[in-house]
């Protein structure tokens, strides 16, 4: 079998990382436009690389939440950046995986030696979200453009109603179920029994993690201040067990006592960017930069969570015991787990259902359970329960992230370091992928 | 400078219209000799820092991304309130109101950020003869908190048109009209009626010229126009693609854009041979008539200008 590591692939490595600190939704970054953040990560990562006038090989990046004039919100950064103009760039998004999609896709264009460097990004502001005009209003607004005589115009305009000028703003809802995310996450929470004490457990071990870090200056050479932040607004360095355990349940109320998920432990919405500098080992040896990791496999997956029995964010569930697979590795291989922190309840949910043999069975095909992880590898610098999660820029924040803790801790055991990242996303996605220290 | 007057706070640039309104008036009944040197003294405003919520209005209205840099439009509307109250001055010989802004010539030493304290000065020099009137130049400038370090430095020239002072040397006669031949633009703007009134709320210049129809027929104007610095503004939104921490540009305006405008612009960039950015030079004209609105350039490292 054909695998991105067989011989004859070159490597795609990992040269560092710029983000801006996350912030909460109405805070810091509140007037603040994807493009501003955007443009803010990939300045910050220029000049720490000092790529200006360079041409990279592509850049690509994207937002969740995304106004309609931002068509080109990467290839708008890219021209006010201090990057050569001649740099190409172009928009994805795969909700809340398209940081973690724009670094494998990216990195699969270095394998194949169609391009030499590239920067993956992800931006996204909850406080500056499009807000379009609703349906009705849109359809007349269509319609007036077409018109041509006077009479077929104020007969268009006079079609318009009061409800029509209500506008339409973005939402976190699920189109198939209307259900929002926090609500389908209540539910697979229930599903795996994952209790409330768990779930402030994890809350509160990503705070501490998250302030630990910063306090031993971790994010030094992975984050530019902006707008007065040089921290991630949301985090609770003082938060305890007893001030977790003091929220009410937001999510899942509809299941009286099994509802668990609270503003605690579940992420709030949040705005920010990140950007991801990758290369060939050439490249990065030819402008003596450093090497941090390889970027070995990724993969993607989904699961029929409006028809079948998964919860809509487990599809990291499936989609990592098949990239291990595919990479003849298990869990036990592994020296950090970062496994994205929607709500406390998604990370918990995910490894019940790894270590659960029926589940291992009936739904990954395996002989027994697929697995357990130690929890002391488990996120070990915080995660977007305290960062925060700005959608499409939580996979840049993850890889820049471990990609560094693998450097630092070099090889284990005679081989290289080796860390696994999981995100998942709405629609009932989630992309994975695995990195190895240099 | 000989003296200097030290200001407590920014002051208010509606006051000082008012203020110049006043003084217009006043001066054509009292003053009965024209005062023929500019003031000695120098304005100074200490403690000075940009409004966030401005600056991200200001770059956004430019369609450039908001920086933790202050963009070098606003750092013109950040310094105007005190460059405004230098030519308010009661022994200050020309009139504010209707003055003519001719050209601008601005130097970066160093990047300003929104969240530095600041101090701003700004004085008076070179009035000289014009062939229609007098001129002026206001320079202003930006240091550091202390005042130790110069960050920026602007000098705008302005014209009195038919104000001529005794004693003034002014060229005999007008330099020989160039006709203008325009080339093919690299860029085009459709300036809306609202452009000055936009621009006003972003710089907070409200000078009636560029509010209304009606406010810029009241000072003799057949119909309001675009603030000169909102279009140097423009064109240093997206030139050069990248700010060096030291740079200077220049513009020099050549008639007035009245609204709505559609503006023709040309964008020449000079580079290294290793295709480092040295300068960029612009010219802009009326789409519809080919008439010139104004030229200039940006250019790597200090100014040559003094």
């Amino acid at each position: 079998m054909t695998t991105p590591t067989t011989p004859g692939i070159r490597k795609a490595v990992i040269v560092g990382g710029n983000r801006i600190p996350f912030a909460r939704t109405g805070g810091a970054y509140a007037h603040s436009s994807n493009q501003d953040m955007l443009t803010a990560a990939l300045d910050g990562l220029v000049a720490r690389f000092g790529l200006a006038g360079e041409q990279i090989g592509e850049v690509a990046a994207g937002a969740v939440l995304k106004h309609s004039r931002d068509f080109n919100l990467t290839r708008e950064a890219v021209l006010g950046s201090a990057l050569a103009a001649t740099t190409p760039a172009y928009d994805l998004q795969q909700a809340c995986a398209t940081g973690m999609e724009a670094v494998i896709g990216l990195s699969n264009k270095i394998k194949l030696g169609q391009i030499d460097s590239a920067i993956a990004g992800g931006v996204d502001s909850a406080s500056d979200a499009p807000i379009a005009v609703s349906e009705g209003l849109r359809a007349i607004l269509l319609d007036l453009n077409r018109a041509k005589t006077t009479g077929q115009k104020l007969k268009t305009l006079s079609r318009i109603r009061p409800k029509d000028l209500s506008p339409d703003a973005p939402s976190t809802g699920e189109p198939r179920t209307g259900l929002s995310m926090g609500e389908h996450q209540a539910l697979t929470t229930a599903q795996w029994k994952i209790s409330r004490e768990a779930q402030d457990e994890l809350a509160l071990a990503s705070h501490k993690n998250l302030a630990a870090a910063y306090d031993r200056n971790f994010f030094d050479d992975l984050l530019t201040p902006f707008r007065g932040l040089s921290r991630d607004s949301n985090l609770r360095a003082d938060s305890s067990m007893e001030k977790l355990a003091k929220l009410k349940p937001v999510f899942g109320k509809s299941l009286g006592d099994a509802a668990t998920m609270t503003a605690g432990n579940s992420t709030p919405l949040t705005d920010g960017a990140s950007t991801v500098l990758l290369a060939s080992e050439e490249w990065a040896a030819a402008r003596e930069l450093p090497i941090l990791a390889d970027v070995v496999d990724g993969e993607a997956g989904a699961v029929d969570f409006v028809h079948g029995k998964d919860g809509l964010l487990m599809a990291p569930a499936f989609a990592v015991p098949r990239l291990l697979a595919r990479n003849g590795l298990t869990l036990a291989d592994f020296d950090y787990f970062e496994i994205h922190e929607a709500f406390a309840g998604t990370v918990l949910s995910t490894l019940a259902a790894w270590e659960d043999e029926e589940f291992g069975i009936t739904r990954l095909g395996l002989d027994g359970a697929f697995g357990s992880i130690d929890r002391s590898k488990l996120n070990v610098n915080g995660s977007s329960l305290a960062a925060g999660h700005p959608f499409a820029a939580t996979g840049g924040r993850l890889i820049a992230t471990l990609a560094k803790m693998l450097h630092e801790r070099g090889q284990v055991d005679g081989r290289p370091a080796r860390g696994l990242i999981s995100v998942c996303a709405a629609g009932g996605q989630g992309v994975v992928a695995i990195l190895e220290a240099r | 400078m000989t003296a200097e007057t030290l200001l407590t706070e920014m002051p208010s640039l509606s006051k000082l219209y008012v203020n110049a309104a006043a003084t217009a008036a006043k001066s054509r009944l009292v003053r009965a000799e024209p005062v023929l040197a500019l003031p000695a003294r120098a304005i100074e405003v200490r403690g000075v820092s940009a409004d966030l919520a401005k600056v991200t209005e200001f770059a956004h209205l430019m369609g450039e991304p908001a920086r933790d840099v202050l963009p070098s439009g606003y750092l013109h509307a950040l310094v105007f309130p005190v460059a405004m109250s230098v030519m308010v001055q009661e022994d200050f010989p020309l009139p504010l109101l209707g003055m003519i802004h001719l050209r601008n010539e601005v130097e970066h030493l160093a990047p300003v950020l929104f969240s530095d304290e600041l101090s701003v000065r700004a004085w008076a020099r070179d009035l000289t003869g014009h062939r229609s009137g007098t001129q002026v130049q206001i320079v202003a400038e930006i240091h550091n908190a202390d005042g130790t370090e110069l960050l920026w430095r602007g000098v705008s020239t302005y014209l009195a048109k038919g104000v001529f002072l005794p004693g003034l040397d002014k060229p005999t006669t007008a330099a020989a009209r160039v006709d203008f031949i325009p080339p093919a633009p690299t860029a085009q703007w459709r300036l809306g009626v609202d452009t000055g009134r936009a621009y006003a709320a972003v710089s907070g210049d409200f000078n009636p010229i560029h509010l209304s129809v009606l406010s810029a027929k009241a000072l003799g104007l057949r119909r309001s126009i675009a603030h000169g610095m909102y279009a140097a503004a423009r064109v240093l939104a997206t030139v050069p693609q990248s700010k060096p921490d030291t740079f200077c540009w220049d513009i020099a305006f050549d008639s007035p854009m009245f609204l709505p405008a559609t503006v023709s612009l040309e964008v020449v960039d000079h580079r290294t041979d290793d295709g480092a950015w040295l300068r960029s030079v612009f010219t802009a004209w009326d789409a519809r008539t080919a008439r010139k609105y104004f030229n200039g350039s940006v250019s790597a490292g200090r100014s040559v200008i003094d």
